[in-house]
């Protein structure tokens, strides 16, 4: 997959948007190295990430999948949704870009192939909390982007409980983790949701250690 | 948006709707792009779109005589519709518009090619 060209997005962008950074290129790298089974196996019809921010991972795999998949990037910052429209357009890549939570405005069950880099930084709830209360909307926006909560899990939690919901039968996720998150406890929650779950690319950078997390329903 | 992204998008998380589905769609300000044409995923994308809501946006992007009002069988036999609704769902892009919810006429605006779904904390 290439990566795609940045250079259209500013730092002025990056004060309301994530910028690109080795947890966006490790879930690049994860879905690199699976292409053979995305494309062979898997096929997706619809493919969602969920959070695009500036939209790098997204206009990849749109790029890539060109005409045999329809990509959507959902983010809840109208500044994100508005950059990932930007980096598609830049790159030439077909996706649409969505204002909303999670997959909220989406119908039920249909989604392929599901990507969501979440707000992963554990941090106190009480902290966000304030954070809410005293932030101007753009400061907001960009907490929103790396704020977890209470282990980094605040919305990684909500989204695996309704995965059932989101997914296709035979969907796939591929969620990113931090070691503080707790993966292995994850890999049991999703177990006890009916979901396996496999560890499939982790990377050690300064600070923090990464993972990516491969979700797919348990066939009987 | 495309008609694809349309064709996928409820208001099913407010709260008390029921079905939420197909969002009435307007069309204030529309783009022509052209995209290059695969009848394969075309065809397979189908069986995971609601016909109804396929004609009620052709109906909408005034292209209704182009699209049967129910699914024709052996799609896959007949390039010119797997074209027309090529060009349907994934060359016509809603710049300007609205969606509006069948059970509470809530409103999601369009605006530069972006639907906004986000509900309010007292909506869900």
């Amino acid at each position: 997959m290439e990566t795609p060209y940045t250079d259209h997005l500013s730092a002025a962008d990056y004060e309301h948007v994530y910028e690109p950074a080795e947890d966006s290129f490790l879930l690049l790298d994860a879905l690199e190295a699976d292409l053979e089974f995305l494309e062979k196996q898997l096929q997706p019809r619809l493919c969602v990430e969920i959070g695009s921010g500036s939209g790098v991972i997204i206009t990849a795999l749109a790029k890539r999948l060109s005409h045999a998949a329809h990509c959507l990037a959902t983010d809840i910052n109208p500044r994100a949704c508005e950059a990932t429209r930007r980096t598609a357009s830049r790159n030439g890549a077909k996706l649409d870009s969505v204002r909303c939570n999670l997959t909220n405005g989406l119908r039920r069950r249909c989604v392929d192939l599901l990507l969501f880099n979440p707000p992963y930084v554990v941090t106190s709830d009480e902290e966000l909390l304030h954070q809410q209360g005293i932030s101007s909307a753009t400061e907001r926006n960009l907490v929103y982007s790396w704020a977890g909560g209470r282990r980094g899990r605040r919305v990684t939690d909500i989204l695996l409980e309704q995965l059932d919901d989101i997914l296709s039968p035979g969907g796939v996720l591929y969620l990113l983790l931090l070691h503080e998150n707790k993966p292995d406890e994850i890999v049991q929650q999703l177990a006890r949701l009916k979901f396996k779950a496999v560890k499939c690319m982790e990377r050690h950078i300064p600070g923090e250690h990464l993972y990516i997390l491969k979700v797919a329903r348990i066939v009987n | 948006m495309k008609l694809s992204t349309y064709n996928f998008l409820t208001s099913m998380a407010i709260k008390g709707v029921k079905v939420g589905y197909p969002l009435k769609l307007t069309i204030s300000k529309k783009d022509v792009v052209e995209s290059e044409f695969n009848p394969v995923f075309i065809e397979r994308l189908l069986p995971k779109l609601d016909w109804s809501a396929v004609y009620g946006a052709a109906q909408v992007a005034e292209l209704a005589e182009d699209i049967p009002a129910t699914q024709p069988e052996n799609i896959s036999d007949d390039e010119q519709l797997l074209q027309r609704l090529h060009h349907l769902l994934f060359e016509i892009d809603v710049l300007e518009g609205q969606m509006e919810c069948p059970e509470t006429g809530r409103i999601f605006p369009i605006t530069d090619g972006i639907p906004n779904m986000l509900l309010n904390e007292d909506e869900v």
